[in-house]
């Protein structure tokens, strides 16, 4: 038997589905409506799943009083929010 | 917006991760080189392949995540080394020049082509885990269950250090290039971690949303990113990287890796000309 999958992975795999679709169902839309922001919000919204996608960790994490996974996530998401903000500065 | 243009990018972007995903890598490597030659211009290219790599690791990641065949705890760790990659990326896109930004892609290509060429050896460590090692402190050993056998089957992760070297730069090359960099992460899996194969495919695909969105995300409020041309190329791959996982199991690979590698070595062709500024295809802008 498999085991089943936790709940984490379980989360994780909702909101990246649930948000693949949103966010392709809203570029399609911009397109065919010829509506360029709607297709960027679309397009914003598919560069932040996986952004979301550790924050849900994070928070995951915490409730789980998990130290180091907590922590790690916190790390990544500095780097991210970081990254972008000097990224798009520079 | 939508006309043959749009149409003709969608199709393209399609093909490219379909391809990628009946081969087990995201199509990043192919969709850049194939929107340069119907005249792209390069950055525009990497902006747009960034995008699609983020949307086809989301499409494809649910069912991965549900078998747990993702160890999404190794995932994060690894995210530390890829997403600071992927920042130093950004800024050295900046003062790379486009024409070594071409001949940079014909060296991927080429590595991938060369990557494809070797078999994946299944070398999952079996030695038990040592309670000093980082994979242990920091909790990351796991297990799977195998498909065919539904054993499940336990695995240590080994040299984690080794693994994160290889993984910054893996950042690096996905966040200059719009590529998902599975040529560098593949073998940081397979052979540094010594994961299962299923394994480190799983997270290797988990992980290039991450590391993609770093770069994607300073391009996006850069403006770097065009609709036009973004949008038709992430529809393109959500399609094309389910159609893909499906036709994975189904078509037989051998043929299909031989005529890949092929693709890709042309491609690495193409780019290098570009390079030198000579355009095989008559460039349409």
């Amino acid at each position: 038997m498999s085991p089943a999958p936790d709940g984490l992975h379980r989360t994780l795999a909702s909101v990246l589905e649930v948000g693949t679709w949103l966010a392709s169902a809203l570029v399609t839309a911009g397109l065919f409506l010829s509506h360029a922001t709607v297709v960027l919000v679309g397009i914003g919204l598919f560069i932040s799943l996986p952004i979301v996608r550790v924050v849900v960790m994070f928070a995951a994490f915490t409730r789980g009083r998990d130290g180091w996974g907590a922590a790690i996530a916190g790390l990544v998401l500095t780097i991210i929010v970081l990254g972008v903000v000097l990224g798009a500065a520079g | 917006m939508t006309g043959p243009h749009g149409v003709l990018l969608f199709g393209l972007s399609l093909a490219a991760s379909t391809i990628g995903g009946m081969l087990g890598m995201a199509g990043g490597v192919l969709i850049v080189p194939a929107l340069t030659m119907v005249g792209v211009e390069i950055r525009t290219a990497i902006a747009a392949s960034i995008v699609s790599v983020i949307a086809s690791s989301c499409a494809s990641a649910a069912p991965l995540l549900r078998s747990r065949l993702t160890n999404v705890r190794l995932a994060l760790v690894l995210e530390l080394a890829t997403t600071l990659g992927a920042v130093s990326g950004v800024f050295l896109t900046g003062w790379l020049p486009t024409s070594l930004l071409f001949l940079v892609f014909a060296v991927v290509l080429l590595a991938s082509a060369k990557q494809m060429l070797t078999r994946r050896v299944e070398a999952a460590s079996v030695a038990k885990a040592t309670p000093a090692e980082w994979g242990t402190v920091l909790r990351l050993h796991g297990s799977y269950v195998e498909p065919s056998t539904g054993a499940e089957i336990g695995y240590v992760v080994r040299r984690l250090p080794s693994a994160m070297a290889l993984m910054y730069a893996a950042g690096v090359i996905s966040a200059l290039l719009g590529i998902g960099s599975g040529v560098l992460k593949i073998p940081a899996m397979d052979t540094a971690l010594r994961l299962p194969l299923k394994v480190s495919s799983a997270t290797s695909n988990f992980m290039i949303g991450v590391t993609a969105a770093a770069s994607a995300g300073a391009y996006f409020l850069r403006g770097d990113i065009e609709p036009a041309i973004a949008g038709p190329v992430a529809l393109g791959s959500v399609v094309g990287a389910l159609l893909g996982a499906r036709l994975f199991v189904v078509v037989s690979s051998e043929r299909l890796r031989m005529l890949f590698v092929v693709v890709l070595g042309l491609l690495a062709l193409q780019m290098t000309l570009q390079g030198f500024g000579i355009h095989l295809f008559g460039a349409m802008s």
